[in-house]
């Protein structure tokens, strides 16, 4: 039996390792890691910088069972240069009828409905290239989560590695939206003080 | 009044599609500036929030990405001219899209019962999505028009409308472009 691939697309500017998008998509793949797949992660931003690195991730998209896109919320879509990787991918077939696709997307609102628009727009590039759809975990506000993220995309790791949709899942939270908000608006404060801004947060600098 | 179009298409065969809706907005007292962003170095955003917490208001990147968001936080109409793609915009439209939360403030506000942010400007634009698809496709029209809807909460646009042109059907554009402008200018 030739050993299962999976991929890890990273769709966050802060990268692999500084990205919760990566952090959380790095989970996902040790769980398929520990189930036996072979396991491979690249930087979207990265890719679609160079015509060589594109090549090279498309060909990892190419070769794979199952393709993890993990990313960050943007404007109820994805970011840029993700839209610009998958316009690639639907412009070449690349893995049609192959690749199996799972979508993990978190975003800075606490609610994690507010991912649903992106979630609809990767089932449909998933229907328009030919990949399986197997389904996304939505997470909202997501530092408020603790553990019980991880435990959630253990349990679908299994599922993947068992070659199933993911279950249909939402993690739990530890704090209502209106905390998070108020919480979130003293953060920005407290950071802005730090960076020397405090008196500026509010600045229109654009203002005729 | 003005708008402007941020014009995300790849080539210049939507010139005639933007041409009529430029047309109708002027019928609807607007000056308009179209801005072709294929001809734009816009990098992409970092997600560094720098727009935010650094250079409130301004990104910290400098390239035209800063006078895209500029034109946009002075204008009374922004509109998105789009190659429907997966149902959402085109890579070409959203970078510039990705540079416009400079224009927001950071503070979260309670928006219909959601979370979104506190205005920067006083005044912000109305939001036309203007998306084109080859044939007529139910379900990634509506999945756009889902997607412009949600960007008008954020961006706090005070109208919005949506709709797709079917580029086989060109007889509709006019009708479609003058039913975009009524919406949000009545
Ligand atoms: C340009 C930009 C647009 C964003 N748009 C949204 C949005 O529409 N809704 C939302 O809830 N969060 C939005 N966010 C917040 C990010 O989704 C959030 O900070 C995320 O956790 C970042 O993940 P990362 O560390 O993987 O990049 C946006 C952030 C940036 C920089």
């Amino acid at each position: 039996m030739t050993e299962k691939r999976a991929l890890l697309l990273v769709g966050s500017p802060r990268g692999i390792e500084k990205s919760t998008s990566g952090r959380l998509g790095g989970h996902l793949l040790d769980t398929l890691k520990a189930r036996g797949f072979g396991t491979e992660q690249v930087h979207v931003h990265a890719a679609v910088r160079s015509p060589d690195a594109l090549e090279s991730a498309l060909a990892a998209a190419a070769a794979a069972d199952l393709v993890i896109l993990s990313l960050p919320l943007y404007v109820d879509s994805f970011p840029a240069p993700v839209i610009a990787f998958l316009e690639n991918v639907a412009e070449r077939r690349t893995g049609a009828g192959r690749a199996g696709l799972f979508l993990l997307i978190q975003c800075g609102f606490p609610e994690s409905e507010q991912n649903a628009t992106a979630l609809a727009i990767a089932e449909r590039f998933a229907a328009e290239v030919g990949w399986r759809w197997l389904g996304g975990l939505a997470l909202g506000g997501v530092e408020t989560y603790g553990g019980s993220a991880h435990e959630v995309l253990e349990q679908i790791g299994k599922a993947l590695a068992e070659g199933k949709p993911a279950p249909d899942l939402a993690a739990k939270k530890a704090m209502p939206a209106w905390l998070y908000r108020a919480g979130g608006n003293i953060m920005w404060r407290r950071m802005a003080k730090q960076n020397g801004v405090a008196g500026k947060l509010r600045a229109r600098p654009y203002e005729d | 009044m003005n708008a402007v179009v941020l014009d995300g298409s790849r080539n210049e065969q939507g010139q005639g599609i933007v041409t009529v809706l430029t047309a109708a907005l002027a019928q609807a007292g607007y000056a308009t500036e179209v801005i072709a962003l294929r001809e734009k170095t816009i990098a992409p955003c970092k997600g560094c929030f720098g727009c935010w917490m650094h250079t409130p208001g301004e990104c910290v990147i400098d390239d035209e990405g800063r006078q895209v968001a500029r034109a946009v936080a002075r204008c009374d109409l922004l509109v998105y001219f789009t190659p429907v793609t997966f149902g959402g915009v085109s890579s070409g439209l959203k970078k510039a899209v990705d540079r416009l939360i400079p224009n927001i403030s950071p503070f979260f506000a309670r928006v219909r019962g959601e979370t979104h942010h506190q205005k920067r400007y006083a005044h912000c634009p109305s939001l036309i999505g203007l998306g084109t698809l080859p044939q007529p496709d139910r379900q990634a029209e509506t999945l756009f028009k889902t997607l412009v809807e949600h960007n008008a909460l954020n961006f706090r646009s005070p109208r919005t409308a949506a709709a797709v042109v079917a580029l086989d059907r060109p007889d509709d554009i006019e009708a479609i472009a003058r039913g975009l402008v009524e919406a949000v200018t009545q």
